[in-house]
C-alpha cells in the first residue's frame, strides 16, 4: 500500500531547470507527446501516465509500482525528443509523493509559471489531463490528483491576489482600454506598421471584442498579411492620417525614424470627435507618436517603457502573493495526501 | 404611529448621518489596503442610512405637517436623502462601480455638517409653503433636481480621478476600480440633461406661483435660482453641441454644484427674512 504512494512521481523540464535554447530541444509536438504517454502507460512499472506539454514546460506524472523507474522514463524521455541522456539529466527534476502532489498544485495556480499568477497554465493543465483520461492513461491516483488541483487553484486564486493586475503588455494594454472606454465592442482599432509587440497587443484586443481592426503598413502586402491574421482590413499607409478620426485606439510600431504622429494630426482628429477619447500606445523604438500629444485633452498615450513598468509592477505585486498562495496550497496538499493514503488502505483489504 | 417611535427627527437623522459615515470609513479602509469592498455590505449601509434619514425626515414632516423644507437644515437633509434615493435607481441600473462609496462620502459630509452647524435648523413659523400645492411641487421637484446636480457632481469628481490615473499612468489602488471615462463622462451628460429638465420643470411650476404672488418670493431667491438654472443651462448646451466636455465639463458640473449648493443659505436667508415679514395669519388664510 504505502509502495504505490511512494512510487507517486514526476519528472520534469520547465523554464527554471533548463534556457530557451534546451526547451526549444527538450519540446515534443503534439503527436509524439501523446505517442510517449501512451508508451509509458504500456509499461509494466507504470499503472498511470500524464504528459504535460507546453512552451514553457515538459512534465512527466504517473504513479509506478517500482519506485526506482526513473531511469526507464528518462530513457523513454530521451528516445522522443532525441536528447541526450547529459542534456536531460542536467536540465530536469524528479519529485515523487508529497513533492508530486505540492507541485502540480503550483503548476495549476501559476506559482510555477515564467509570469507569475498566469491562468493559461490552468487550461493547458485541463487539456491535457483531459486527453490522458480520453486515451484511458489515468486512474483514480491521477484523477484525484488533477481534479484537486484544479479546485486548489481556484481557491487560492480567489484568497489571494495572485492573478490581479495583468503582467503581460498586451493585456496592460486592453485593461487600459477598458479604463478609457469601458466596454471594447463599439472601439476600432488602428495598427501602424507590423511589429511583434503591436500584433500580440491588436491580438488581445481583439480577444476583447474590439468592433474591428486596420492595418497599415509601409509595406502594403505586410499590411494584407496581418490584416488577414486578424480579421481586419489593410490600408495604405499614407491613407491613415485622414482617417485617424474614424479610430479609437492606435498601436504604433513602425521602423520610422522620427514621429509619425504628431500634436497637430491628433489635435484635428480629436476636433472632430471631441466627446470620444483615443488611446494610443507607441511600442516603436525610436517613438512614433510625438510625447507632446499626451498634453491633449481626452488623448490618453502609452508607450512600450509605461507598459512594461505598469506589467511589472502587477508582477512584483503577484510575485509579493506567493507565499500566501503555497499556504493555502499546502493545506489541501495534505488533504489530499491523506486522503490518497486512506484509499489505497481501502484498496488493498 | 410615529408618535409612538421613542427616538426624536435629529436623533434618527445622527443616526443616519453615522451609518453613511461608517459606510464611507468602510469603503475608504477597503480601498486603502487595495482590495475591492464588498457591494452588498456597501448598499446595506447605505440602505441603513437611508432609512435612518427617512424615518428622521418622516418625524419631522409629521411634526410640522408639511414636507420639512423650511430651512436649511431640512434642505440639506432632503437633498442628502433625495440623491441616495437616486443612487439606489441608478446604481443598479448603469452599475457604476464605486458609486456607493463616493454618494456615503457625500451624504456623510452634507448629513454631518447640517446637524454640526445648530444656526442651520432655525425654527420657522408653520404653513411656509402658504398651503400651495404648486409650491410644494416646485420645493420637491427643485430639491430633486439638486439630488441629480449632486450624483452629477460625484460622477464628475470619479471622472477627474479616472483621468488623473491614466495621465499620470497610475494603475493601483483606486483606479482599478473606477468605471471608464467614457462611461462617466456620458453619464454626466445624461444625468445633467435630466437635472436641468427637472429644475426647469421646478421653475415652471414655481413661476405659476410667483406671477400669482409675485410679492411673496424674495427677489434675491428669484434671482440666485435663476443664476443656478441658467449656469447649468449653459453647461448643457455648450455639451450638447460638444463645445464643454470631458474635463473642462467635469470642472464646470463640480463647480455649479458647489455654487447650487453655497446658494442655498442666502436663498434661504432671504425666504426667512419675507416670512418673517408676512403675517403669519396670511399665510394660513391662504389654505
Amino acid at each position: 500500500m504505502s509502495q504505490v504512494l511512494q512510487s507517486l512521481f514526476v519528472l520534469g523540464s520547465t523554464h527554471h531547470e533548463a534556457p530557451l535554447e534546451v526547451r526549444e530541444r527538450m519540446a515534443l509536438s503534439t503527436e509524439k507527446a501523446a505517442k510517449l504517454q501512451q508508451e509509458l502507460h504500456a509499461l509494466d512499472q507504470i499503472r498511470e501516465c500524464l504528459v504535460v506539454n507546453t512552451c514553457n514546460r515538459l512534465e512527466i506524472y504517473g504513479l509506478a509500482t517500482d519506485p526506482a523507474v526513473e531511469d526507464t522514463i528518462r530513457a523513454h524521455l530521451c528516445a522522443s525528443n532525441g536528447v541526450s541522456r547529459e542534456l536531460l539529466d542536467a536540465h530536469s527534476f524528479w519529485h515523487t509523493n508529497l513533492d508530486v502532489l505540492q507541485h502540480a498544485f503550483e503548476v495549476s495556480t501559476g506559482l510555477d509559471s515564467q509570469m507569475v499568477g498566469e491562468t493559461d497554465i490552468l487550461g493547458q493543465m485541463k487539456n491535457a489531463y483531459a486527453d490522458a483520461r480520453k486515451a484511458k492513461c489515468t486512474g483514480s491516483v491521477l484523477n484525484r490528483l488533477f481534479e484537486k488541483s484544479f479546485q486548489a487553484a481556484k481557491s487560492a486564486r480567489t484568497q489571494t491576489a495572485i492573478t490581479r493586475g495583468q503582467v503581460s503588455i498586451g493585456n496592460v494594454a486592453v485593461d487600459l482600454a477598458n479604463r478609457i472606454f469601458g466596454h471594447l465592442r463599439d472601439s476600432r482599432v488602428l495598427l501602424l506598421g507590423s511589429g511583434d509587440v503591436a500584433e500580440k497587443t491588436a491580438q488581445s484586443l481583439k480577444s476583447r471584442g474590439v468592433a474591428d481592426i486596420t492595418v497599415a503598413s509601409r509595406t502594403f502586402e505586410n499590411a494584407h498579411s496581418l490584416a488577414h491574421k486578424l480579421g481586419g482590413a489593410a490600408i495604405e499607409f499614407g491613407d491613415f492620417a485622414p482617417q485617424l478620426k474614424r479610430f479609437d485606439i492606435v498601436i504604433s510600431s513602425t521602423a520610422a525614424p522620427t514621429a509619425i504622429l504628431d500634436r497637430s494630426m491628433l489635435g484635428a482628429a480629436i476636433k472632430q470627435r471631441p466627446e470620444r477619447p483615443f488611446f494610443l500606445i507607441d511600442v516603436a523604438l525610436p517613438r512614433d507618436i510625438d510625447p507632446e500629444v499626451d498634453k491633449l485633452e481626452n488623448v490618453y498615450l502609452y508607450n512600450l517603457d509605461d507598459l512594461s513598468s505598469i506589467a511589472n509592477e502587477n508582477l512584483e505585486l503577484r510575485k509579493a502573493e506567493i507565499e500566501r498562495a503555497r499556504t493555502i496550497l499546502k493545506g489541501h496538499v495534505w488533504n489530499l495526501w491523506l486522503q490518497l493514503r486512506r484509499r489505497t488502505l481501502l484498496a488493498s483489504k | 404611529m410615529l408618535n409612538e417611535i421613542a427616538i426624536t427627527d435629529r436623533d434618527a437623522l445622527a443616526i443616519g448621518a453615522a451609518i453613511y459615515s461608517a459606510a464611507f470609513l468602510f469603503g475608504l479602509i477597503t480601498l486603502l489596503i487595495r482590495k475591492p469592498y464588498s457591494h452588498t455590505i456597501m448598499f446595506t449601509l447605505l440602505c441603513g442610512g437611508f432609512l435612518l434619514q427617512t424615518l428622521g425626515l418622516n418625524l419631522r414632516g409629521a411634526e410640522i405637517k408639511a414636507c420639512p423644507l423650511g430651512n436649511i437644515f431640512e434642505i440639506t437633509q432632503f437633498i442628502c436623502w433625495s440623491f441616495v434615493l437616486l443612487y439606489f435607481i441608478i446604481g443598479p441600473v448603469f452599475r457604476l462601480r464605486l458609486l456607493g462609496f463616493f454618494t456615503a462620502g457625500l451624504a456623510a459630509a452634507l448629513a454631518g455638517v447640517s446637524l454640526l452647524a445648530p444656526g442651520w435648523d432655525a425654527p420657522y413659523p408653520p404653513g411656509i409653503f402658504g398651503g400651495n400645492p404648486w409650491i410644494e411641487l416646485h420645493a420637491a421637484l427643485a430639491i430633486f433636481s439638486y439630488a441629480v446636480f449632486a450624483i452629477v457632481a460625484l460622477v464628475s469628481v470619479m471622472f477627474l480621478i479616472q483621468q488623473h490615473g491614466l495621465k499620470k499612468k497610475q494603475f493601483k489602488g483606486v483606479y482599478q476600480y473606477l468605471p471608464s471615462v467614457q462611461q462617466l463622462d456620458l453619464m454626466a451628460k445624461r444625468l445633467l440633461i435630466t437635472g436641468i429638465t427637472v429644475l426647469s420643470a421646478a421653475l415652471i411650476f414655481g413661476a405659476v406661483f410667483w406671477i400669482n404672488n409675485p410679492e411673496l418670493v424674495p427677489k434675491f431667491k428669484l434671482a440666485a435660482t435663476c443664476l443656478v438654472w441658467i449656469g447649468y443651462l449653459v453647461v448643457v448646451i455648450l455639451r450638447i453641441q460638444k463645445k464643454l466636455v470631458t474635463r473642462r465639463y467635469a470642472l464646470a458640473s463640480i463647480a455649479l454644484f458647489l455654487f447650487a449648493l453655497a446658494s442655498l443659505w442666502p436663498i434661504q436667508s432671504a425666504s426667512e427674512t419675507k416670512v418673517d415679514a408676512t403675517p403669519v395669519e396670511t399665510s394660513t388664510s391662504e389654505r
